[in-house]
């Protein structure tokens, strides 16, 4: 064995390849990107939700409790300079309470998210990898978790652990929300485990663990990627839903649900309090979904990159 | 029955036999195949598809799927048995030792990495290199296996590249631990035949510069003939005929090698049909008693009924079959003696 290793690897002269130009190539990252550039719609998507987190983690920090602060002289004020949406029913800046809202929104949309990703790519590649008995264990559970009404789970999860605390929002949407990931890297996984290549990883002496993670897991990603982009979309919509029915955020908190609760009160006084919050949840989940579009084309080998 | 550790030998196989439960029996895709290969050569095994050629090979690299299982055995590699390994042994046995490639280079690279990136990732596996080096090494290899411009192929991904390109590509990742042994099932039967020529050239050259061995299993004879030093002919799970690749060709003993080389068309031939093996290869759960192959077989005797031990035909030319080295039946009185007949009744009960 220590012969084989340490004998050189004998170039072939014959076959006129005699330099070999060893600067290193373009990545698969570096094409996922060029890809991705090509999807206008995802780019903008991109930015614009880029610029979402952006706004609602630096106008909170700059104007510190200003999206909490009351002030009965300016109630329904308005737009001005430094509050452009005006001002709410509570005499509250309307712009930095939205911005406030949008961050506890997001925060528990991409958290959530995390949670269902991580357990359905772990759950799904067990059932999908060792197949058999645990395959099927672990779908018919999967199929119990399904067959509750979701939301109804998760009021409950959030009425017996807690309402009011985002941690518990987040891991009740994740815990009934992992399902889809499972399955889909599940089915990913058993027509990926007979495979030739991996097959052909196996017979270069590749481990279990660096098939599963190098061959298999980067193969089943891209309908992960677009479930979990998606998923945001829905864990946002979810924790608004919550919060207009009073079992997410409460108020003095701030976040988007809880604001078109607060709005509805006031809708034919003052509409444009619940458009804001209505028309920024509209396009956190909109861009969301684009951008799982644009990432599922990226990720996609298939396409040719024309340079 | 036991092995002599021979320092020619890089391989031995001793009675493999690999059997896959199913449920209306177990099917015995492998049973009691022994056979050696030298450092350096290049050993050829024919068969028809399902004979058990792919398996063995599979068996050698411990690669069987469950349920199937080698059962018994012994895979001798140095002074190791690969059947008594760890996983974990095995597995730097695996690409390093010996490495094999398979038929269908349409589908033996991950879609989605770049060819590059696949071998960089074979060469890490054995040798703890950076990333950048394997990178290099990949293209490297690429070059080694004839490929032109590699640099920009390494950047491609398997969609873009040839059938032919592939199977280059699959050979430079087997090649990148520079294995002892480097086992092709059917590496040209995907390909056109152009292609195949130079895919096997490819082989030779790199089989003489990396003085490695080669165990190549087709059925296609000419690829036998253009490629291997030794030849094993398999029938239904078992070895019948072993000998070197001219006997073989000039005198084939075993009844079922002279079938399947009378069945090569040759150029200048005036005859309106090909010579074919009657029949078809038995069903694996319902083998016949005796020789496996006399349903088939034009030169059937009553003594076929009992399994054929294998006879020395010539120096190193060894066949399954009860014909006499010259071709004709045996003496009446004389088969089955009563201790050749006891030894195949002692083989066939093992085998249940």
């Amino acid at each position: 064995m220590e012969g084989a290793q340490s004998r050189p690897i004998p170039v072939l002269s014959e076959s006129g390849v005699d330099e070999v130009d060893l600067t290193p190539v373009r990545t698969y990252w570096q094409l996922v990107r060029q890809r991705f550039v090509r999807h206008r719609l995802a780019v903008i998507a991109f930015f614009l939700l880029s610029f979402l987190v952006i706004a609602s983690i630096a106008i909170p920090f700059l104007t510190g409790n200003a999206w909490a602060k009351t002030d009965l002289t300016l109630i329904n004020k308005p737009p001005s300079l430094i509050a452009p949406f005006g001002y709410d029913h509570l005499g509250t800046n309307t712009f930095a309470r939205l911005m406030k809202g949008l961050q506890t929104s997001l925060f528990i949309g991409l958290s959530a998210v995390t949670v269902i990703v991580v357990i359905g790519i772990t759950v799904g590649s067990i059932a999908g990898f060792f197949g058999g008995w645990v395959d099927n264990a672990l779908m018919r559970f999967v199929d119990i978790v399904l067959s509750i009404p979701t939301f109804f789970l998760i009021v409950m999860l959030v009425a017996f652990w807690g309402t009011g605390n985002v941690w518990v929002i987040i891991i009740a949407i994740g815990l009934t929300g992992w399902t889809t990931a499972a399955r889909l890297v599940r089915a990913e996984f058993l027509s990926l485990r007979e495979a030739d290549f991996v097959q052909a990883a196996r017979a270069l002496g590749a481990s279990d663990r660096r098939i599963v993670v190098r061959h298999m897991i980067p193969s089943a990603l891209a309908p992960v990627v677009v479930a979990a982009t998606l998923g945001i979309a829905d864990s946002v919509v979810v924790e608004a839903s919550l919060s207009f029915l009073g079992f997410g955020i409460n108020p003095p908190e701030a976040s988007l649900g809880n604001m078109l609760t607060g709005a509805q009160d006031f809708f034919y006084r003052n509409p444009l309090l619940a458009w804001y919050p209505g028309v920024t949840l509209v396009l956190v989940v909109l861009a969301a979904s684009f951008l799982g579009d644009g990432l599922r084309d990226a990720l996609d080998p298939r396409q040719r990159v024309e340079v | 029955m036991t092995v002599r550790a021979d320092p020619q030998m890089l391989l031995q196989l001793q009675d493999i036999r690999t059997y896959f439960p199913t449920q209306d029996g177990i099917v015995k895709a492998v049973d009691g195949v022994s056979l050696s290969i030298r450092h350096g050569e290049t050993l050829g095994v024919v068969g028809e598809s399902g004979c058990g050629k792919s398996i063995t090979a599979l068996s050698i690299m411990r690669l069987i799927e469950r349920p199937g299982r080698v059962v018994s055995g012994s895979i001798r590699l140095g002074d190791r048995d690969l059947l008594t390994l760890s996983d974990d042994e095995m597995r730097d046995v695996r690409g390093k030792t010996i490495a094999m490639i398979f038929q269908e280079p349409m589908t033996s690279l991950n879609p989605v990495f770049t060819c590059g990136s696949q071998i960089a990732e074979a060469v890490a596996l054995h040798e703890g290199v950076s990333g950048r080096q394997a990178a290099a090494r990949a293209v490297e290899m690429l070059a080694q296996v004839g490929i032109p411009d590699p640099k920009r192929r390494a950047d491609e991904y398997p969609h873009q590249l040839s059938g032919g390109m592939r199977q280059r590509v699959m050979i430079a990742m087997a090649l990148s631990a520079n294995p002892e042994l480097l086992i092709a099932d059917e590496p040209t039967t995907a390909l056109d035949v152009t292609i195949q020529a130079q895919i096997l050239e490819l082989m030779k050259a790199l089989r003489e510069r990396n003085r490695m061995a080669i165990m190549l299993i087709t059925h296609d004879l000419g690829v036998i003939a253009e490629m291997a030093d030794d030849v094993v002919v398999m029938y239904a799970g078992k070895v019948v005929e072993t000998s070197d690749v001219i006997t073989v060709f000039e005198q084939p003993h075993h009844p079922y090698s002279k079938g399947l080389l009378a069945s090569i068309p040759r150029l200048g031939q005036k005859r309106h049909r090909l010579e074919v093996i009657k029949g078809v290869v038995p069903n694996p759960l319902n083998l016949p008693t005796g020789c496996l192959f006399k349903r088939r077989c034009p030169y059937a005797m009553p003594v076929c009924d009992t399994p054929p031990p294998f006879q020395q035909v010539s120096s190193g030319h060894v066949s399954r079959c009860w014909l006499t080295p010259e071709g004709g039946p045996p003496a009446v009185g004389e088969a089955p003696s009563r201790e050749v007949a006891e030894e195949a009744a002692a083989a066939l009960s093992v085998a249940q």
